[in-house]
């Protein structure tokens, strides 16, 4: 608040002011008052005005000042009356009691979503609990059966879009539900590669394991092991040469760990590649292949974000896919380990 | 013949998981009081338990810290729970293995004769015709003879005489490795198998893995 602003503001107090002075000198002159009586008169009714006017705007002042001044230091605006205190004039406390009410009754409805998103997120995962058991039953079922590579493939199709919903369900959650520990890579990859071992072995699938002995990285198993699934998954869905290769390998740099999963599928259009990790992006590729979603590098990247791992993707169209995941070591674990 | 307890709500998926084991040399019992979970399991004197988290009226992580107060049985949760918690929780509570749903039977059955492995150590030691295979240090022996085998040559020739006297296509017993996380190829496996056969020879066991055209391999 400005001296200029408030001037500007109190304009017509002021005319008013100026208009009743010049009244009261024709009151003055009219009951032939002296020059000495006039002046006097006029000193007290100046000096009390001008008073009147600068304890008034040095009150207002400070709680403006101190209220702008923290409304833009805070990221969080809405707890502003957290932080300041209530004033002492009218106009003040008006507006401190209808932020302080208005933000009052924001609260009580975004927790009436808060309290639905999260009961909507646990019955996804009930649901999801649920349904993983009939597809258990069937896989044990068609087990050792003639039928097994037919029914298989869509039944591992199911698992792995009923997994998407259950882990877009998680990356969307606010409270964090993941454990970061120690964990060797080389254990989840081969966890991955025997979920999707009928497929490759069905395609021919050469892999290639290197250097990825006795790795550590710190994750979440869980939520790793999905996200390289749906990396596999796609360079399962998008190869396209006659001897296929899959490369997983390991870089270690610095303080940093590199995953690098490698394909020699159709790659990704140029104009693609920037919009791969884009909810719902299908692109040239999903168009060639049905049963995209476009959602799964979606999620790869939220969950990636969330556990502190970097995701980028190079792709050479017709030639080859590469994820490349970042792992960073956390020194403060080092040290305590 | 080792005895496993199922202790699973879902009907269907016991009696699937319950022939599996059968198929497999296990004898199966499945838990269907949910009432006096503990009592009956005791009672039972089995040799391992499944056990699945979400059960009717109790909690499959509470029921696993009771069962280990009795005894030492060793437990598998297998559950379609599959949250980093869970597992921490279900493994300090004193499981042996933690498997999530939907598995692939192979792998349940590994983890299975796994444990049993860990347990009972003489469980290494196969015989065929004679000859010694000690598993644990990837060898095979006859009076005095002793030949030692690749890791990818032992599975193999564990996988064939598990199937002793039947035929075993070349997809099973890739898919075998696989599951023992030797993810090989149709041609590393053709190598593999004539090395093995070569072996096989140097310790007097001559033409014992034959070749069946279009079905696969057979030991005698």
């Amino acid at each position: 608040m400005k001296l200029k602003q408030y001037i500007k503001d109190n304009i017509v107090n002021m005319i008013i002011y100026i208009t009743t002075l010049s009244i009261l000198y024709l009151f003055c002159r009219i009951l032939k008052l002296n020059i000495e009586a006039i002046i006097s008169i006029y000193i007290i009714l100046f000096i009390s005005g001008i008073a009147i006017f600068f304890y008034n705007y040095y009150r207002k002042r400070a709680f403006y000042i101190d209220f702008k001044k923290k409304l833009q230091e805070i990221e969080k605006k809405y707890i502003i009356t957290e932080l300041i205190e209530r004033p002492e004039f009218l106009e003040g406390q008006i507006l401190y009691d209808s932020i302080y009410e208005i933000n009052k009754n924001m609260n009580e409805e975004i927790k009436k979503y808060k309290i639905s998103l999260e009961e909507q997120k646990e019955y996804i995962e009930m649901w999801i609990h649920e349904v993983k058991i009939p597809v258990s039953s069937i896989m044990l079922m068609i087990y050792k059966k003639d039928e097994i590579s037919k029914v298989l493939k869509p039944i591992k199709t199911i698992d792995n879009l009923v997994e998407q919903v259950l882990y877009y369900a998680r990356s969307e959650n606010l409270e964090k539900d993941y454990i970061i520990k120690e964990i060797k890579l080389k254990e989840i990859i081969n966890s991955v590669i025997k979920r999707n071992k009928e497929i490759l072995i069905l395609k021919k699938v050469e892999i290639k394991i290197e250097k990825l002995e006795e790795v550590k990285v710190l994750t979440d198993s869980k939520w790793l092991e999905f996200i390289i699934n749906q990396i596999i998954n796609n360079s399962i869905k998008y190869l396209n040469k006659e001897k296929s290769i899959i490369k997983i390998s390991v870089e270690q740099k610095e303080k940093k760990q590199i995953l690098s999963i490698y394909d020699n599928g159709i790659g990704i259009p140029k104009t693609d590649i920037n919009k791969v990790f884009n909810k719902a992006f299908t692109g040239e590729n999903g168009r060639k292949i049905q049963a995209s979603t476009g959602m799964g590098l979606y999620i790869c990247k939220q969950l990636c974000e969330k556990i502190g791992h970097k995701i980028v993707i190079e792709a050479q169209e017709n030639e080859y896919t590469r994820v490349d995941i970042t792992f960073s070591q956390n020194e403060l674990y080092e040290t305590l380990k | 013949m080792k005895k496993i307890i199922i202790v699973e709500d879902d009907y269907i998926l016991a009696r699937e998981q319950k022939e599996l084991l059968q198929n497999n040399g296990y004898s199966v019992i499945i838990l269907d009081d949910f009432k006096n979970p503990l009592e009956t399991i005791l009672k039972q004197n089995g040799d391992m338990i499944l056990l699945d988290i979400n059960l009717p009226k109790i909690n499959g992580e509470f029921l696993l810290r009771e069962i280990r107060k009795e005894t030492n049985i060793p437990i598998i949760m297998v559950t379609s729970r599959n949250t980093e918690t869970d597992e921490i929780i279900s493994m300090t509570a004193g499981a042996d293995d933690f498997i999530t749903k939907p598995y692939n039977p192979n792998i349940l059955l590994l983890r299975i004769e796994a444990i049993f492995k860990r347990i009972n150590k003489e469980q290494d030691k196969l015989e065929y015709r004679g000859v010694k295979i000690d598993k644990a240090r990837s060898e095979i022996k006859v009076e005095g003879k002793t030949v030692i085998l690749s890791k990818n040559e032992l599975i193999i020739l564990d996988f064939l005489i598990r199937n002793q006297g039947k035929i075993v296509s070349r997809d099973e017993i890739i898919n075998y490795l696989w599951d023992t996380e030797e993810f090989i190829d149709d041609n590393t496996l053709t190598v593999n198998i004539n090395r093995l056969r070569n072996k096989l020879e140097q310790i007097g066991l001559k033409n014992v893995v034959q070749t069946r055209r279009g079905q696969g391999y057979l030991l005698v």
